[in-house]
């Protein structure tokens, strides 16, 4: 064996070809790296959750630009209906947000050389890995000076293997130690037990004016089009307000904005004329133009510019303090600001908070209002010119005009609106109870400045970090303003390791939200070329979530960081940017960074300016970085607005292509991608039009649609199977198993690695996670139990482990279900084991070991007990004692049988108390039968039907035998070539003991697959054609074809018919009609419903229809009246001499019966149950009858319906 | 119960592990665990807080049960 030193000496290689390298691999397996993992594409894969989660916390940290936005608050003690005349003032801010790593709490004395918890230990213990939150605060009364004080906020859920995370940078074979995956990823949080993470959002494109048309948009009230201008506009922090600017039938245009779920409309003029001292002639020209240039002769434009602006004087303001004050006035109570700002102020406030947040919302300088000013006037521009039909709509539904919405930005804005929450709303509470209650206090005696940040504080809720843990265990959002998202739930989905494709497919999943989902129209759902490189274009899943579930391109990346683009507008300006232009693109396009006008130049201009801006950035000089788009929209017929628009801003997508004047990388963003010309090969290229080629054509592929191998001889739809089914197949999760507490986990016992795999399989190191085997297939019918996909498993192939596989199972047994939170031993009800004193049989005896939990290694039936526990109480020595004698034991549900695999006893983190949970897995080994299913990597499913004997199978000259058969039926119509390719390229391979590079889009019509893989057939002596004789295994006879043989890498997957099977004759049946109850859990029917009712009817399966809906169903014998021809009033009768259980067995109609008294009819004389004696009500008989027949009659009765039989003969 | 299920050794039953009757009146025997940290073996009587006796981890183990664990294989 290599030693161990070898990755001490030289770093570790993390290069990667196709090839096996089983040494290499075996030696990274026995010898985790000390370094660094060899794997970077898995962490890359990652990199945008763990990142953006790094950026939350610490001195520049999204919290921290957070706290700057929420600002300070002012309270005022006294009565609040009182003036403001001698009131004392206090303001308090949010100075800092501290989140530590986990560790334990200080209560735990036990624990003294390591204090850490480690996520392992989260996850064994089924308890959320998290750390302490806490902030400092900063209050001044009266101006006087500041004081600091520091609360705890809670325990705020940690993302594995952030900057938070004790894992963060581990070398593998640290990782190891620490009970995790050699190449644990992180990217996910541990919420009881369960890795959850936070779904990757699609949103609209931020800070770029977006024209949409939108018919709902006239519903906003009357005059109202359907044209808009919106604007995504996000703060610092990544929180968003979206403005909206809305243009009216009649020229004029409306500034919209939802402020805490609710929506405004300003006059955008009010709007402009609050943010900088202009006036109308100033705005006119920043509309139109100056006088003299194209832009004023188009009467369209000024006749609606002039109604702007005359609409507007109604209103009387004119200068920019007038009006602020108005707009001040009037949101003053919707932006809650204190009685003691003044209306201007609290019209500034409403710029800063509301307006174009992106150009400035802490501290605002005139220069960011002017800033503001100038976007609304480019706004309004482009309105104009969208509704006189010069510029297109902007499609919200392509790449290019969205962006991601990354995970923990999201989760830094939960935590900055509960921080807002708690130091406007709930502070607010807390200070008038306290004054309420202690009418002697102002803020400005000591007894306040006391009881203030222990006693009052403490009375809020502080608890951020239990609101975040309730976000990430439910998916829920609670929030007062919406955080500008369309949806409020599911924003988090379980990191599922069914198997390791899966897993990895979680962490580039991108939703469009729930919101579409509910859509009925698809335009939403289209696969748009705009994706190119950036969605994939395969993977997705078929039916409901079809193109609203999509995922990245394997070598698309999403920013999470802003990049440096300071130098940018000083370059523009040095290009020839200049500082006005006119409303004619002719004449003048816009320049923008980031959603700021950097200025104005000539459409000439702008096409030099953005060439040279990308040769600079890609050759790394002029400070342009490399990272920054540069979107040239070029002036066009009616198509998107030109101009330049920059953007260096965080969560957006790049991704890498080769820029051709440098021969060096560049990346590329959605926005850009389509005005641009990239080749997708070499040969491709159009001198003088591509500037960039691909690196490489399956960039466009995403992690699981790239390991379909020869992807590109498939029908595309099944390569979307395949997407589906790699996920769905029984794999290997990771080699922690040992450690995990998963519900259910899935492992295929028998994995390999493939033969035929494209060098991503490698790269990635799915070599540590085998997904399937390979396995010998003959297209061939042969049995005749191989139709409809059936396919047919060699039974000595299965009987050396073919498809082998295991469930396992974790239960964990709490003695405290939802019990209190707060346990001390006082608390303690239950304990495991047997009541001392009790009796135990024998036969539990051999169950369950001596403390009441399960032997390991035992075998489980359905009813089996698995743990004993008994009830205590505390005496008086503090002892915990069992006054009942009672043992009481929780069983074994399932029908199933298991193996006990492991026992895990879980204490609490204080260290006092006893067993209060076990957490108990179990092992049920399910070996392929009948009925399971199997797949290809090509969407071919197949269904065991058979296990067929060896002997009888068919087998070539050479002694072969398949593995597996299906049927030839299989391929006309779904025309997976690719199936064919890799069954010959498997064959050629492990003839030549090769593994075969299945990178798609390798080979073309003059160098065809078929005949590199034929003539590696050859070689070894095999037909071209990848086809043999075979004979037949039952007569011994060569078959009179030659059947295709060769090695495909065949998937088990989790779908088993021992999870599905549903059969019964009869069962548990519901009470209140009879029929039987539905779930295959309860051991109910499946439904004969009306279709199938139809069928058999017509079918004239007159038997087969009353089995099924009288006979398997309600048949109730029951007596009936022939006189009256009713149910309801017959009645058994009773004998003073009968037996009292058994009864007479006589049943009479008491509605035909006469009272006996004075009878003197003839007729037998019979008692009801009040001992009344009645004559006659003879005619009853039994009839079969469905029972809801009855309940029918009941329930008619009951509403004075009567239900009358004419009885038969 | 079926002839699948593992069946107590009649024979003679392993001393101290099977003394259910025999120890009633305290807290019962004490049992091994294996600690989730350091492997070390944790011995616990009913009622004793979770918790390892050398590094206080709180995740114990159960150990795999000394007796004869035994199947028929079909």
């Amino acid at each position: 064996m290599p030693p161990a030193a070898s990755s001490s000496s030289s770093p570790t290689d993390t290069t990667w070809t196709h090839e096996y390298d089983t040494i290499r691999r075996e030696n990274l397996f026995r010898n985790p790296p000390k370094d660094h993992s060899a794997y970077p594409a898995l962490k890359a894969a990652i990199a945008p959750h763990v990142e953006s989660f790094n950026a939350l916390f610490g001195k520049d940290g999204l919290v921290a630009q957070g706290l700057l936005d929420i600002g300070t608050k002012t309270y005022l003690d006294g009565d609040d209906r009182a003036g403001l005349a001698g009131k004392n003032k206090m303001t308090i801010k949010i100075k800092e947000v501290f989140v530590e790593k986990s560790v334990l709490p200080p209560t735990n004395k036990f624990s003294t050389r390591n204090r850490e918890i480690l996520p392992a230990e989260c996850r064994e213990r089924h308890v959320t890995y998290r750390g302490k939150m806490s902030a400092k605060f900063e209050f001044r009364i009266n101006n006087g000076d500041p004081k600091e004080f520091i609360r705890d906020l809670g325990q705020l859920p940690l993302m594995l293997m952030s900057n938070r995370c004790h894992l963060e940078n581990n070398p593998p074979a640290q990782l190891v130690q620490r009970k995790e995956e050699a190449e644990e990823l992180g990217g996910y949080f541990v919420v009881n037990g369960i890795e959850k993470l936070i779904r990757l959002l699609v949103v609209n494109r931020r800070n770029f004016p977006m024209a949409i048309e939108r018919p709902s948009f006239q519903g906003r009230g009357p005059t109202y089009s359907k044209y808009g201008m919106l604007m995504r506009s996000v703060r610092p922090d990544q929180t968003s307000q979206t403005n909206i600017l809305h243009y009216l039938d009649d020229g004029n245009v409306t500034f919209r904005f939802s402020w805490r779920k609710n929506e405004f409309l300003v006059p955008v003029m009010m709007v402009m004329k609050a943010l900088v001292e202009t006036n109308d002639r100033e705005i006119f020209e920043g509309l139109v133009g100056f006088s003299g240039s194209e832009g004023s002769k188009n009467t369209f434009l000024t006749d609606r510019v002039e109604l702007l602006l005359r609409t507007y004087k109604a209103y009387g303001l004119y200068t920019k303090s007038k009006t602020r004050a108005y707009l001040g006035e009037k949101f003053r109570v919707v932006l809650g600001v204190p009685d003691t700002m003044s209306n201007y102020d609290c019209g500034t406030e409403f710029l800063r908070k509301i307006v174009l947040v992106h150009l400035g919302n802490v501290n605002v300088t005139e220069a960011q209002d002017d800033d503001k000013f100038k976007m609304l006037l480019f706004m309004t521009r482009k309105l104009y010119a969208l509704v006189a039909g010069d510029c297109a709509v902007d499609n919200p539904d392509a790449v290019q005009n969205q962006e991601i919405l990354l995970g923990p930005f999201l989760y830094g804005m939960i935590i900055k609106e509960r921080l807002e929450d708690w130091v406007s709303v709930q502070l607010r509470l807390a200070i008038r109870d306290y004054l309420r209650k202690s009418p002697e206090n102002s803020f400005a005696s000591p007894e306040f400045l006391k009881d203030f940040p222990v006693k009052l504080c403490g009375r809020t809720n502080e608890n951020v970090g239990g609101a975040l843990e309730y976000f990430m265990s439910t998916g829920n959002l609670v929030s007062p303003t919406g955080l500008d998202l369309q949806q409020t739930s599911g924003f988090t989905v379980v990191a599922e390791k069914i198997n390791f494709l899966r897993f990895i497919s979680h962490f580039r999943m991108v939703h469009r939200g729930s919101f579409f989902a509910q859509l009925k129209t698809t335009t939403v759902r289209k696969l748009l070329p705009e994706s190119w490189g950036f969605l994939c274009p395969v993977h997705t899943p078929d039916g409901s979530p079809c193109g609203l579930l999509n995922h990245l391109a394997h070598k698309c990346r999403i920013l999470t960081h802003a990049v440096d683009a300071s130098a940018i507008p000083k370059l523009v300006a040095g290009l020839g940017v200049v500082n006005s232009g006119s409303s004619s693109t002719k004449e003048s396009v816009v320049v923008q960074l980031d959603g700021k006008i950097l200025g104005w130049c000539t459409p000439k201009q702008s096409r030099a300016i953005a060439d040279t801006l990308r040769y600079w950035k890609v050759d790394g000089t002029h400070n342009v970085p490399k990272e920054m788009e540069i979107c040239f929209v070029p002036n066009s017929h009616g198509g998107q607005y030109p101009g330049i628009y920059m953007s260096a801003t965080p969560a957006r997508m790049i991704r890498p292509v080769k820029y051709l004047p440098l021969d060096k990388e560049d990346f590329v963003g959605p926005q850009e991608q389509p005005f641009m010309s990239i080749a997708v090969t070499e040969p491709e290229i159009i001198s003088g039009e591509s500037t960039h080629v691909e690196q490489d054509p399956t960039n466009i592929l995403s992690i699981l649609a790239n390991m379909t191998p020869f992807s590109d001889f498939n029908q595309s739809p099944r390569n979307m199977y395949q997407c589906q089914m790699g996920k769905q197949s029984m794999g290997t999760p990771g080699t922690a198993i040992r450690y995990r507490t998963d519900n259910k986990t899935y492992r295929l016992q028998t994995g390999q690695t493939p033969i035929v795999r494209a060098p991503l399989h490698n790269e990635y190191g799915f070599d540590n996670f085998p997904n399937g085997m390979n396995a010998v297939v003959a297209v061939i019918s042969y049995t005749g139990y191989d139709m409809d996909d059936a396919m047919i498993i060699n039974k000595s192939s299965h009987e050396r482990g073919f498809g082998h596989g295991t469930i396992y199972k974790v239960k964990k047994i709490d003695l405290e279900e939802g019990g209190n939170k707060s346990r001390s031993s006082k608390n303690i009800k239950k304990l495991f084991g047997f009541a001392p004193g009790s009796e135990i049989k024998a036969e539990i005896k051999s169950q369950i070991d001596e403390d009441g939990l399960p032997h390991i290694g035992r075998l489980l039936q359905e009813g089996d007990k698995i743990c004993a526990w008994h009830t205590v109480t505390q005496d008086v020595h503090g002892n915990l004692v069992n006054r009942d004698g009672i043992t009481h034991f929780e069983k074994y549900k399932d029908s199933e049988m298991a193996f006990v695999e492991e026992v895990r006893l879980i204490g609490n983190e204080n260290g006092v108390e006893p067993a209060q949970a076990i957490s108990v897995k179990f092992r049920i080994p399910r070996s392929p039968v009948i009925g399971d299913k199997f797949s290809s990597r090509h969407g071919q499913k197949g269904v065991c039907s058979q296990k067929w004997p060896s002997i009888d199978m068919p087998f070539t000259e050479s002694g072969m035998q398949p593995d597996t058969i299906i049927n030839p039926h299989a391929f006309p119509s779904r025309m997976t070539i690719g199936m064919f390719v890799e069954s010959l390229a498997g064959k050629a391979g492990a003839l030549h003991g090769l593994a075969q590079d299945s990178t798609p889009f390798k080979f073309d019509e003059q160098h065809t697959a078929g005949d590199y893989f034929g003539h590696q057939l050859m070689k070894a002596g095999y037909n071209y054609y990848g086809n043999e004789p075979m004979y037949s295994g039952i007569t011994g006879e060569e078959l009179h074809a030659d059947i295709y043989i060769g090695l495909v890498y065949y998937q088990r997957l989790r779908h088993m018919v021992n999870d599905k099977y549903q059969v019964r004759t009869t069962g548990p049946v519901t009470q209140l009609t009879g029929q039987p109850i539905k779930g295959r859990k309860k051991g109910g029917g499946i439904r004969v419903g009306e279709m199938e009712r139809d069928s058999l009817l017509a079918h004239g399966t007159a038997f087969l229809l009353q089995d099924r809906l009288l006979n398997c169903s309600d048949y109730t014998r029951s007596w009936i009246c022939k006189e009256c021809g009713t149910f309801l009033s017959t009645q058994p009768t009773v004998s003073a001499f009968a037996s009292r259980k058994k009864g007479t067995g006589v049943v009479r109609c008491r509605k035909c019966a006469h009272r006996a008294e004075g009878w003197s009819g003839k007729g037998e004389i019979w008692e009801d149950g009040e001992g009344q004696r009645w004559v006659g009500g003879e005619e009853t008989t039994i009839v079969a009858v469905p029972g809801v027949l009855k309940y029918l009659d009941v329930e008619l009765a009951a509403m004075g319906i009567k239900l009358k039989y004419n009885v038969g003969p | 119960m079926s002839r699948e299920a593992y069946q107590v050794p009649t024979a003679v039953p392993t001393p101290g592990r099977d003394s259910f009757q025999t120890n009633l009146s305290g807290d019962g025997p004490a049992i091994n665990y294996l600690c989730g940290d350091c492997n070390a073996k944790v011995p616990l009587k009913r009622g004793d807080p979770i918790r390892c006796k050398e590094c206080g981890h709180r995740v114990l183990y159960k150990e795999r049960t000394k007796r004869m664990v035994q199947f028929e294989a079909r």
